[in-house]
């Protein structure tokens, strides 16, 4: 990894092999160390926290030795662990995965859920357990009711993702069709059944195991390569499909590439915890503000991702507020209340 | 209908539709809501034919009949009542805002509601239709008026944002509604029945606690007419001509808030109902606003109730709720006008 400076002002590369490098600023790699200790700090006190914590001196012990034993064990394997792990694998997949349809879509709104996908896996999720409940499990059905909803918006633009106007238009029509049916299922199951239909319609961890955290962590390690090779033609795409053209970047490709990675890490996330609210919306924003610099902050926005939905979980757990609050209700108001900032704030510069 | 609406206008209001095509269109919906009211108490679970509820209507039916027949007469003029207010709530907010998408579930008037009941339920013991009403009104008018004020902030007439404002209040008050039901078990039954959208399962009481206010609002919007006319001319014509448009457009917003508030603790949240219906009478009788409000509050209802009916057939014996019913009727119609916006926004 040695560093070269031979990149546009104020970059440098990062090389990785000969023919893979990164042009990395320096602002942008101290805002990556600082989520990443963020981020390890957050894990920590999910794992240490509260009643059944892992004292702090047993942690490194148990996490890397295997030393845990008896409540340890347990709590590590069992209960904060795959939660935990499950909360950085999704939240790194939807910050990507935002980052990604951002990027494309030119469009700080442009995020799955904005434009009903949130909504839709809901609705698919509600339906699957209302009418096929032994047929198909609950998180296929909100797969395949994100998908719908992504290409109902899609042709009910006319315009395909690119018109921020429309796409939140239609977001809100198709979202309220998804709505209708999800409170038609809570309305019409019975209540405890309809109580944990809820919980996992707003996106929750509560439950979350081990194989919850693999699906999302395999989507990302799919996906990643991907999104990798794909890095610097986004970066130029950015620039308008023009210029992206001339520079040989070929827009049509890499934007459907990009929509569909990002499609499938949304999907990921969602058969593992549900759909979480205004985490794809948010992250890239985060990572945006935090290097100031144009381009589609792919790395960064995973790592904001996983940190937002880390503490957001932490907030559910410990919270005293309203216990065992699903995790998504906690970050629906922290994305509106992110969005309120954005409409107060942003929108005066007549970005829209 | 044939010819396009080339007739000089008529009296101090805008250009419009000549009188023949008015009379015909006022019939025509006259006629359209009779339908619906006779529908309304016609389908159910219990298969009846329209000569045999008209003879319980005039007052001399099979006894049993009527029982059942009368059992619909709470829920078809709930229907009536909270789908004038709807429409009228709708028109008067496309009027004020001059944003097509501009209704009361839109502009988070519905979801403020909804959290100020939720809240008095969970916290203040609320029960009752009354009290419903009551709490439903503050909650509404706070969403009514952060959404206006943040939405059209520095003179901005994006369409979008307003929306948009609407949405973002929409999911902090919802997170804040999902957050009491989901650690309140008896809330959340309550509220689960409630936040579908439904005629049924109401009585009369709901029916006379909500009829004063939406009596005194609808009142206000029908005479609010001319104003809102002078003020679509805009904001420095209006004032030229003596008219005060800051003062029309609060009451109007006021008047637009107070029916959406009454509908939504009547019936609950409906979608859509509010949004399509003024764009149907617009496109059938022009841009005079005394002519939109008024076929508002005769179509509106006539939209829920046939909702409603439908609701009541596809799924005989059960029923569908009219909230399901007009979301899935009034989204695809929003998705086609979304098709056919010109520009960003």
């Amino acid at each position: 990894m040695n560093t070269k400076a031979a990149a546009p002002a104020g970059q440098r590369l990062l090389r990785l092999a000969p023919k893979v490098a990164f042009p990395v600023r320096p602002r942008s790699l101290y805002a990556g160390l600082l989520l990443a200790v963020l981020l390890l700090l957050a894990s920590v006190a999910t794992l240490n926290l509260g009643r059944l914590g892992i004292a702090l001196a047993d942690l490194p012990g148990a996490v890397f030795g295997g030393e845990a034993t008896g409540k340890n064990a347990f709590v590590l394997n069992r209960l904060r662990g795959p939660r935990l792990a499950t909360a950085a694998s999704v939240g790194a997949a939807l910050g990507l995965s935002g980052a990604l349809f951002q990027s494309v879509t030119r469009n700080p709104l442009g995020s799955p859920d904005v434009i009903g996908l949130g909504a839709g896996a809901g609705a698919g999720a509600a339906v699957t357990a209302l009418l096929l409940p032994d047929v198909l499990p609950v998180s296929a059905g909100a797969v395949l009711g994100a998908a719908l909803a992504m290409v109902l918006v899609y042709f009910a633009t006319g315009t395909g993702f690119r018109n921020p106007g429309r796409l939140v238009v239609a977001g809100i029509g198709v979202a309220a069709i998804a709505n209708a049916l999800i409170e038609y299922v809570v309305y019409a199951v019975e209540r405890d059944k309809a109580s944990v239909l809820k919980s996992y319609v707003n996106g929750s961890l509560n439950a979350s195991g081990w194989d919850d955290a693999a699906t999302a962590a395999v989507a990302l390690a799919i996906c990643a390569p991907i999104v990798v090779a794909l890095a610097r033609n986004l970066a130029v795409v950015e620039m308008g499909d023009e210029t992206a053209e001339s520079l040989g970047a070929s827009p049509g490709r890499t934007k459907t590439v990009a929509v569909l990675a990002s499609i499938a890490l949304s999907g990921a996330a969602v058969a593992a915890a549900g759909p979480i609210a205004f985490l794809a919306l948010c992250s890239p924003q985060i990572a945006k503000r935090l290097t100031r610099a144009s381009g589609p902050h792919l790395a960064l926005s995973a790592l904001a991702g996983a940190l937002l939905l880390i503490l957001a979980d932490l907030a559910s757990q410990h919270l005293p507020l309203f216990p065992d609050l699903p995790v998504g209700i906690y970050t629906m108001a922290l994305g509106g209340a992110y969005l309120a900032y954005l409409l107060l704030h942003e929108w005066r510069r007549g970005a829209l | 209908m044939a010819t396009p609406a080339k007739a000089p206008a008529r009296g101090t209001g805008p250009k419009g539709p000549g009188a023949a095509r008015v009379a015909s269109s006022l019939i025509a919906a006259l006629a359209l809501l009779a339908l619906a009211l006779l529908a309304s108490v016609k389908y159910g679970s219990l298969p009846t034919s329209f000569g045999a509820v008209l003879d319980v209507l005039r007052g001399h039916g099979d006894p049993y009949l009527t029982t059942v027949v009368e059992s619909r007469y709470p829920r078809t003029l709930l229907g009536l009542l909270a789908g004038a207010s709807l429409a009228v709530a709708g028109c008067l907010m496309q009027g004020v805002t001059r944003n097509p998408l501009a209704e009361p579930g839109m502009l988070g008037i519905t979801t403020g509601a909804s959290a100020s009941i939720v809240t008095a339920s969970a916290y203040f013991g609320m029960s009752g239709q009354m009290a419903t009403l009551l709490w439903a009104l503050p909650g509404a008018l706070l969403a009514g008026i952060v959404v206006y004020v943040v939405g059209t902030r520095g003179g901005g007439s994006g369409m979008v944002r307003l929306v948009l404002t609407g949405a973002v209040l929409s999911a902090v008050l919802s997170a804040f509604i999902q957050a009491v039901t989901l650690s309140n078990p008896k809330v959340f039954d309550s509220y689960r029945y409630w936040v579908v959208g439904s005629l049924g399962g109401r009585g009369f009481e709901v029916f006379w606690t909500v009829l004063p206010l939406t009596a005194v609002a609808l009142a206000v919007a029908l005479l609010l007419g001319g104003s809102l006319n002078t003020v679509a001319l805009g904001d420095d014509s209006a004032t030229a001509l003596g008219a005060k448009p800051a003062r029309i457009k609060a009451i109007g917003l006021l008047a637009a808030t107070a029916l959406g508030a009454a509908a939504t603790a009547a019936v609950g949240p409906i979608a859509f109902v509010g949004l399509a219906v003024p764009h149907v009478v617009r496109a059938l009788v022009g841009v005079d606003f005394r002519l939109q409000l008024g076929f508002c509050a005769l179509l509106g209802p006539s939209l829920l109730l046939f909702a409603d009916v439908i609701g009541r057939v596809v799924l005989r014996p059960q029923e569908l709720m009219v909230g399901v019913v007009t979301a899935f009727v009034g989204a695809p119609a929003l998705l086609i006008a979304v098709r056919r916006m010109k520009g960003t926004a």
